[in-house]
């Protein structure tokens, strides 16, 4: 097997162990606005791996399934994702280094504007945008930072991170 | 693998993004009603799987918790089936009268549901019911509480709810004393606070005290008539002459709720019977309590008025044995009315 063709495969074997983890596990944890966000994780490995373009339509894919599921505002997911999805993988080609603790920052940060888009973007009030920016975004963020750091950890031959910080 | 420096910035990343971008303002900008379709083209479709595998995993979550809670019950109820009898009828009664499903005279469809993980959920719900189960759009959704929502679309097994935090949302009401009705809508401004509503379009000349509960009036042919939908908490604003409005204390929480009815009957039916206040159903057990307590004395009366029986049979019997026989005087025991209980 080619050693591209391997990454991709593990990459995909990732992408659907974070489905699985999203849609079989999330909802047994504890509440659903705080538990992490196990596709946005796969989302961000394959922005870490690939390039800008293929990180947008990932970001693209992972919205539309959002917003088929909760269509408050009907593509409002699929604009965020796509625009998070992409300044990832641009961002960290130009300015992140291979660190695992940057990384899993990176994560955070990009739940948090994420959801901060979803919201603006479906015109939502500023009470749950304050919320969101002040309460539930962060304690998120957290969590799913929480949670990439321990992928990265255990994934970090796959995705060339160093653990030093 | 390729590090960071050797990534490339190319063309083909650009179109490929702006092509990302212009199909989700497409989607944007799209009419509610084509959104709609394809979401739940693609719920019954692609994400089929995943949203059994969610309902699955919900069903384990709250099996585990329900399981949790009815052995709590039963333990409870064992322990005081021990001592005191008639609380364990009276557990069961209190049950029933808690139990919206049996209070509800309605057809109804029974729901779990699926919370997602985007900062939108709360506006809208995803329902493990669909048209296969009878839910159409349009079909009231409550929890024991109170008003949740309105189905908004339907897929097979699942369906997408609007619920009363949605900007769109709208109900008639009018207090349960009946002085005032207008219309009930979620409050975005920051002055009312996150999670409120408002009641709209009271006129002037009614006012409402804080407190009143307000209840859907089942004008428009959408929520039946006597649905909780909050409580009066105060005044917000009014505008001199012309009407007056309120904010509401929600009576359900859409964040938070795990399981919903969907009242799929016509909305001509009245619902306020199976919404008991608190007031009247700590009435009613009250009611209960006192007849349990009276029953009780009762039957203590009797036992010891059987207990007090024995006692005097007894002592009669003793009397009359040492006299037959006549190797021994007579004792008597002392009186005391509880010696055989």
């Amino acid at each position: 097997m080619m050693p591209a063709r391997a990454g991709r495969v593990q990459m995909v074997v990732a992408f659907l162990l974070m489905l699985l983890l999203q849609f079989y596990v999330r909802p047994r944890l504890w509440g659903p606005r705080v538990s992490p966000d196990f596709l946005f994780v796969g989302l961000m490995l394959l922005a870490l791996r690939s390039s800008p373009g293929v990180a947008a339509l990932a970001g693209l894919l992972v919205g539309l399934a959002g917003d088929a599921l909760t269509p408050a505002r009907f593509g409002a997911g699929m604009l965020a994702n796509t625009l998070v999805g992409y300044a990832a993988s641009w961002g960290r080609a130009v300015f992140f280094a291979d660190n695992i603790l940057v990384n899993a920052a990176f994560v955070g940060a990009g739940l948090w504007v994420r959801d901060l888009l979803t919201l603006l973007l479906s015109g939502a009030g500023d009470r749950p945008i304050l919320a969101e920016i002040a309460v539930y975004g962060p304690l998120e963020a957290v969590a799913t930072a929480a949670f990439a750091l321990l992928v990265l950890l255990a994934s970090r031959q796959w995705f060339s991170v160093r653990l030093d910080a | 693998m390729a590090s960071a420096s050797d990534r490339s910035y190319t063309r083909r990343d650009t179109v490929l993004f702006f092509l990302c971008v212009g199909l989700s303002v497409v989607a944007l900008v799209a009419p509610t009603r084509v959104g709609l379709g394809v979401a739940g083209a693609l719920r019954q479709t692609v994400l089929a799987p995943l949203v059994w595998l969610q309902v699955h995993a919900e069903e384990g979550r709250t099996s585990r918790a329900r399981f949790r809670e009815v052995t709590a019950q039963r333990d409870s109820s064992s322990y005081l089936a021990q001592g005191l009898p008639s609380l364990l009828a009276e557990n069961e009664r209190l049950r029933q009268l808690l139990s919206l499903s049996r209070r509800l005279s309605s057809s109804y469809v029974a729901a779990e549901v699926l919370h997602q993980s985007t900062a939108t959920d709360g506006r809208t719900l995803l329902l493990s019911a669909g048209s296969s189960q009878g839910v159409s759009p349009f079909d009231p959704v409550v929890s024991p509480e109170g008003l949740i929502g309105v189905v908004l679309s339907t897929a097979e097994r699942t369906s997408i709810a609007m619920t009363w935090a949605h900007p769109e949302f709208r109900v008639s009401a009018f207090t349960v004393t009946g002085n005032a009705a207008g219309v009930v809508a979620p409050s975005l401004s920051a002055a009312s606070g996150e999670g409120a509503l408002e009641f709209r379009g009271v006129p002037y000349r009614d006012s409402v005290p804080s407190g009143s509960l307000v209840l859907s009036s089942g004008l428009g042919g959408v929520y039946p008539k006597g649905i909780p939908v909050g409580t009066v908490t105060g005044l917000v604003r009014e505008q001199a002459g012309w009407e007056r409005v309120y904010r509401l204390l929600p009576a359900a929480n859409p964040g938070s709720v795990g399981h919903v009815l969907i009242l799929v009957a016509p909305p001509s039916t009245d619902l306020a019977a199976a919404f008991p206040s608190d007031s009247l159903l700590q009435a009613q057990r009250l009611d209960s309590l006192l007849r349990e307590r009276r029953a009780d004395s009762l039957t203590q009366a009797a036992r010891d008025a059987a207990a007090a029986r024995r006692d005097s049979l007894a002592r009669v019997h003793r009397r009359a044995t040492p006299a037959d026989s006549g190797d021994a005087p007579a004792r008597v025991p002392p009186a005391t009315g509880d010696s055989t209980r």
